[in-house]
């Protein structure tokens, strides 16, 4: 809305800033143009000046110069001389149908129209009046009178047709404006809602028609897209989640019996041991598949998550405490370096729990001869993400394995390496901290040893999605 | 404890193996009234005919599911159900749990864990009141008895405030491990109970003012520096 608001009024001040450019342009060309031809050179009023300074009584006899006779001659114009009573004294050319004597009301006539239908100019002499007259029909002479009041108050009219002008233009442009904003306003939102990835259906008709049928087009591919990308991860997932499904009872019976082995006194020692690790080796078994299920529900963004406001702090402590309890050898040592415990982040508590959890197993697991394990949180400076370090003194990871370890296992790019564990641990961490919109960062320095994970987190994503 | 081993259960579970496997441990841990289904019409029909106590029911039948078996088992017996599902998801467990069963256990299992988790709730709906019993045990020279909240030694009586009987409810249930400070502030006051931390080191110290013979150098309920509290019970003494 606030982008139609723009462009409409920088659509007026354009059109306001054309049309003024218009009106003076058109000044201009009324100049330049039309009023250029108005009179040719020499204006006839110059050239009966002329006629009048260059007559000269010389010996009884008018004459004229000859630069004069020719000035007479180009504009194929007569001349003549009256003295005070309306006599010719002098003339030139003069045609035949012209009267040599004239009255008042003759020279008062014709002073101001024609005489004859001669269009005549008249100036001054010191004997007399002298008379240019041109050939019929190439002078139109007309009167022209104005009010006094008219001429002092002709500024304010001009300045109101400016206005008046300003003003037209200004309600022509909104009117078009909004005419045209109306027609784009729709294509305006199809454009948006495509960039949010939601379907569009805009009316075809009107001067846009083609532009709303390419917004459409374009919104019909891109849900088409979304819908068979989703149709596969969905039938991904549910692949996996099948094939879990279906390895569970199977190995609930070697779970079962397996145990039932173990436990049966009337077997000897060496074949319980042996029954024992075929249990140890199914509870493995069963941990992958389910871990292999969420990995893949994560992956392609169909784990549920159950959101409420999560204290990392907590969490950690809670995954230490864990690994105390549940008999963590003597040459591990934890160590909790936790601050701004209070802020809470919006996080599936389950889900965090195992990343932090995963994590501190990888630790431990990839150290067999014992580390130094330090976790730590805190806020960072703009108080926008909230940081969570697992950082252990151990073997680390070589560089060149670093950026792979979050894909997943089994994929082209990650090749299998010699590991304890079934290697879905760090990508699980990876995709639990994507799926809270924040990221896993692993780096290993070989000058400082050991491995460190960084997983940070959005603060409070309620605040974005409003909640 | 002996009746329970004379309950009558019924497995419902489309794998003949499953049902066998299940039967047998069920009959080694000594119950001989066991009964089995394939479906859920055989189960419905055994159910009417048989009348079992509880019953673990598998999730996907051949004939339907289980959560509308279960439905269908509701409108005329509240006898207990156990789950046993292949199907692991947090959602399908709270149906499960939510249509009223009392427990939902994912295959793959353990035999142990199954008999545990059943006799807990046969427990739980068959046996008498009286005999769920008084949690009373023994510190050195004390004798804790949480459910009246009084410590007991030679001497005399001491009552337990609410908030120390919470605190000693939460530790006894995890005894052995530590708890972290955050899950007993939880267990105490609630939810939303950050910064209660010093005031939960007030209550511990009134309470090994209560059980511990010397409250500064505490024997039974240790401190994890940084991390929380242990309470050690030495069932011997």
């Amino acid at each position: 809305m606030e982008g139609i608001v723009r462009i409409l009024r920088r659509f007026v001040a354009t059109t306001i800033i054309v049309s003024l450019f218009l009106l003076i342009f058109n000044f201009i060309l009324l100049g330049s143009l039309v009023f250029k031809e108005i009179n040719q050179k020499p204006s006839p009023e110059g050239v009966v000046k002329e006629v009048a300074e260059s007559v000269v009584m010389e010996e009884d006899n008018y004459i004229i110069g000859e630069q004069v006779v020719k000035l007479l001659q180009d504009n194929q114009a007569w001349a003549m001389l009256l003295d005070d009573n309306g006599h010719v004294q002098w003339d030139y050319h003069l045609p035949i149908d012209v009267p040599r004597s004239y009255n008042m009301i003759d020279v008062a006539k014709f002073s101001r129209y024609y005489l004859m239908d001669y269009p005549v100019y008249i100036w001054v002499h010191k004997d007399g009046l002298v008379v240019v007259g041109y050939p019929k029909d190439s002078y139109g002479k007309y009167q022209l009178n104005f009010l006094s009041d008219w001429v002092r108050t002709l500024p304010l009219r001009l300045l109101w047709l400016l206005l008046l002008n300003v003003t037209v233009a200004l309600l022509v442009s909104i009117v078009i404006g909004t005419r045209l904003i109306r027609g784009i306003r729709p294509l305006v939102a199809g454009v948006h809602s495509l960039a949010k990835n939601e379907a569009v259906q805009l009316n075809t008709k009107g001067i846009f028609g083609d532009l709303a049928q390419s917004i459409n087009a374009g919104s019909a591919i891109l849900q088409d897209k979304t819908t068979a990308l989703k149709t596969r991860d969905e039938a991904r997932s549910n692949w996996i989640a099948g094939i879990s499904h279906d390895i569970r009872t199977p190995l609930s019976m070697v779970l079962g019996y397996s145990s039932e082995m173990e436990d049966n006194s009337d077997l000897p020692k060496e074949q319980r041991y042996q029954a024992g690790i075929i249990r140890r080796q199914g509870e493995k078994l069963r941990s992958l598949v389910s871990d292999l299920n969420l990995v893949s529900m994560l992956e392609y963004e169909m784990q549920p998550l159950h959101l409420k406001c999560v204290r990392l702090s907590v969490l950690a402590r809670q995954v230490v405490v864990d690994f105390f309890n549940n008999g963590l050898g003597n040459h591990y040592d934890i160590e909790l370096v936790l601050t701004d415990e209070a802020v809470g982040i919006n996080g599936d508590e389950k889900l965090l729990l195992r990343a932090i959890n995963n994590l501190v197993q990888n630790s431990v697991r990839h150290n067999p001869q014992g580390c130094k394990i330090i976790l730590e949180t805190f806020l960072d400076k703009d108080r926008a993400q909230y940081h969570l370090i697992v950082r252990d003194n151990g073997r680390g990871i070589p560089q060149e394995q670093l950026s792979r370890i979050t894909e997943l296992p089994y994929s082209l790019n990650r090749r299998r390496s010699i590991q304890q564990g079934h290697g879905l641990g760090l990508p699980m961490v990876a995709r639990i901290a994507h799926a809270h919109h924040g990221r896993l960062n692993l780096s290993s320095d070989p000058d400082k040893k050991g491995l460190e994970a960084v997983l940070e987190f959005p603060l409070q994503l309620k605040n974005k999605t409003g909640e | 404890m002996e009746n329970l081993k004379d309950k009558k259960i019924l497995i419902v579970d489309d794998e003949p193996e499953i049902r066998l496997m299940i039967e047998r441990f069920l009959r080694k841990e000594g119950f001989f009234r066991v009964f089995t289904a394939e479906d859920c019409a055989s189960a419905l029909s055994s159910c009417r005919r048989d009348k079992p106590d509880i019953a673990i029911l598998d999730v996907m039948l051949p004939d339907g599911d289980g959560f509308s078996l279960l439905s269908s088992i509701r409108q005329f017996s509240d006898m207990p159900v156990l789950f046993l599902s292949a199907c692991g998801e947090d959602e399908d467990r709270l149906l499960g749990l939510g249509l009223g069963a009392d427990d939902y256990i994912v295959k793959p299992f353990l035999p142990r864990e199954l008999v545990l988790r059943l006799m807990a709730v046969l427990r739980r709906v068959y046996s008498s009141p009286v005999t769920d019993h008084l949690t009373v045990f023994r510190l050195g020279e004390q004798t804790i008895d949480l459910d009246s909240a009084i410590v007991r030694n030679n001497q005399q009586e001491l009552p337990l405030t609410a908030k120390e009987h919470d605190i000693l409810v939460k530790l006894y249930e995890n005894q052995g491990r530590i708890v972290t400070s955050d899950a007993l502030c939880q267990a105490v006051w609630g939810d939303d109970s950050y910064g209660y931390e010093n005031t939960l080191m007030v209550h511990i110290r009134r309470v090994r003012e209560k059980i511990e013979s010397d409250p500064s150098n505490p024997i039974h309920l240790l401190t994890v520096r940084g991390l929380g509290y242990k309470l050690l019970v030495k069932e011997n003494q």
